[in-house]
């Protein structure tokens, strides 16, 4: 479904990424994780053709570089952690933006019954039917979150891409979130690659981790592999696990 | 309210301030005359008595091209505005921003200052066109230069600096033709006063351009306004769409700047009644802010010909003692629609 190989990219002639290479089939999950400033959202500009970069990544066999913009969208949606809004749309409008490689056109796009419908189902699955028409600007950080997820559910793509999605969402939403991407990756058969600062988030969402460290691969594997050991410990400069041990003895003082 | 209902009335609205732009004037001429001539110019039918020959004159030959013409340059200059926000993921940004009205004013200034003549009276309007275009096209070439992706934060620098440097280049030359100088602050300010049919002939299908240009790229402008790495990951070939968008802008502001000088105000402000109207969506908002564009321009048109009658005053101050206060009314107002900037996430 998706490989990628060798890649190498950066900003300004200075190289954030070097020599990345992974695969991912139909239905798995990857969680990526790593310290500030180690090349991770770099890696999924790349991956999504939104940065130049050297290598390669194939989706579905093709050269992400030799797809259209709008092909692009047909394959890979991305959850950004940040978007500037400087208008008022709603809430519906926002996620039916996400058909925009999918709609049919003539002249320009038309939003036809089946985009109406994907649009809809979105907005149920991240629960935010009941504000479907509410202007972007009343809306909670959490709620926002929410909406550009459906967005891009709502482009329905064979990959999706999350830069820090729980930003901005509680504890429950946070739970939920994983284990809807878990659910939509094993029943929809999509592939799912989340940025994660929140390393017991991330092991919710994924049994596959690729850990970055200064941009270049530290471990790729199962939860075991990646997070046991010293492993950690060399990629953030602290004890994690010794930190996670401590934080749950805490919870059982707390009872 | 229906969309399609407050376009009508809208629309109706447009009629009405056409019918008054060509009544009122230092003759008034009763509407019922005016719909007379008109009718009977247009279709080859008159309604009542036969019209005054006066009268016929002066509502054919000079009201109703000038109302005309103000009426497609707001048109244009709204549509403009709506691109140049929408691309530029700037609320309060227009195509003066690139640099179109600088680089127009130093062509004028050449053709007043040196008292040139190459093309009869189009002499300034061509010079001015292609100054302003000219200048657009440094600031995006140079852009592009500096950063492949043309961002939008590199176009408005760019844009900036070289407005800034055409002014510049302008002072020079005020300093040395201090006699014309009387000349080059008239057409500056703008007006719509002494033009003939070429004028709307000119402007209309170069209106019209750029009003089925940003219908077509409608939803990319939607998605736009979002970031351009949104608009790119949601399928929006960026750089096509922004070469496209802020031609059609550049183009219709500076034929429109050529035409009848600077008139500042329309194209930042109009966008921002019609998204408080019509809600965020350039389906909607870029044939609303053609319509609310003309219909303003038509009336401000209007005051600068009655307001000191017999003196007039230049339409580009009207835009702006009543555009500016209007804007801020607006900007800062609690209602829904106001257009606010906010950041998802970090």
């Amino acid at each position: 479904m998706l490989k990628v190989k060798g890649v190498s990219a950066g900003y300004n002639g200075t190289k954030v990424l070097h020599d990345i290479s992974f695969e991912l089939e139909r239905g798995e999950t990857l969680a990526v994780i790593g310290p500030n400033g180690c090349g991770k959202t770099t890696l999924l500009r790349a991956a999504a053709n939104l940065i130049p970069f050297e290598g390669e990544v194939l989706v579905d066999g093709r050269d992400v570089r030799g797809l259209s913009r709008r092909q692009t969208a047909e394959k890979i949606a991305m959850l950004f952690q940040s978007t500037s809004i400087n208008f008022e749309y709603t809430v519906y409008e926002t996620v039916m933006m996400g058909r925009y490689a999918r709609m049919a056109r003539a002249f320009f796009p038309r939003v036809a019954e089946a985009d109406k419908e994907a649009a809809l189902t979105a907005l149920d699955a991240v629960h935010m039917s009941a504000l479907r028409d509410s202007g972007l600007g009343t809306l909670s950080g959490g709620q926002l979150q929410r909406v550009f997820l459906a967005k891009t559910l709502a482009q329905q793509p064979d990959i999706i891409m999350l830069d820090e999605p729980a930003n901005h969402l509680d504890l429950s939403y946070q739970v939920e979130l994983a284990g809807l991407l878990r659910d939509w990756a094993a029943g929809k058969g999509l592939t799912i690659i989340g940025v994660m600062h929140d390393i017991n988030l991330a092991m919710h969402f994924s049994e596959k981790f690729l850990v970055l460290k200064e941009g270049r691969v530290e471990v790729l594997g199962p939860a075991g592999a990646a997070l046991g050991g010293e492993r950690l410990k060399s990629v953030y400069g602290m004890d994690v696990a010794g930190y996670m041990r401590e934080t749950l003895r805490k919870w059982e003082n707390i009872g | 309210m229906a969309v399609k209902f407050k376009f009508v009335i809208m629309a109706a609205c447009c009629i009405a301030a056409l019918i008054l732009a060509v009544a009122v004037g230092s003759v008034f001429i009763p509407p019922d005359q005016v719909f007379g001539v008109l009718a009977g110019k247009l279709f080859g039918f008159g309604t009542g008595p036969r019209p005054d020959p006066i009268a016929e004159s002066i509502i054919w030959s000079l009201r109703l091209p000038r109302a005309l013409l103000a009426f497609i340059t707001g048109a244009g200059l709204a549509v403009s505005g709506v691109i140049m926000q929408s691309v530029l993921g700037n609320p309060l940004a227009s195509a003066y921003t690139l640099g179109v009205s600088s680089g127009a004013a130093v062509g004028a200034s050449l053709v007043i200052a040196l008292g040139l003549s190459f093309f009869g009276m189009f002499t300034l309007p061509v010079f001015g066109l292609a100054f302003g275009l000219a200048t657009v096209f440094l600031a995006v070439s140079f852009a592009s230069m500096m950063d492949k992706n043309i961002g939008s934060f590199t176009i408005i620098l760019t844009g900036m600096a070289f407005s800034l440097f055409a002014n510049g280049i302008i002072t020079l030359m005020h300093a040395f033709a201090r006699q014309e100088l009387q000349l080059l602050v008239a057409w500056q300010m703008g007006s719509f006063a002494l033009k003939d049919w070429s004028h709307p002939a000119i402007m209309f299908p170069a209106a019209l351009a750029v009003l089925a240009v940003a219908m077509v790229f409608a939803w990319d402008m939607d998605l736009m306004t979002f970031g351009e790495e949104q608009a790119a990951a949601t399928g929006v070939d960026l750089k096509r769409a922004k070469l496209v968008l802020i031609s059609a802008g550049a183009v219709i502001t500076g034929v429109a700047v050529s035409l009848t000088g600077v008139i500042g105000f329309i194209d930042l402000f109009t966008p921002h009644v019609a998204r408080k109207l019509f809600g965020a969506r350039h389906k909607l908002v870029v044939p609303a802010s053609a319509l609310l564009g003309g219909c303003f321009m038509l009336l401000c048109d209007l005051l600068a010909r009655v307001a000191a009658a017999p003196l007039e005053i230049p339409v580009g101050a009207v835009t702006s003692i009543f555009g500016a206060p209007f804007f801020i009314y607006l900007y800062f107002s609690r209602k829904t629609g106001r257009p606010f900037k906010r950041k998802r996430g970090l």
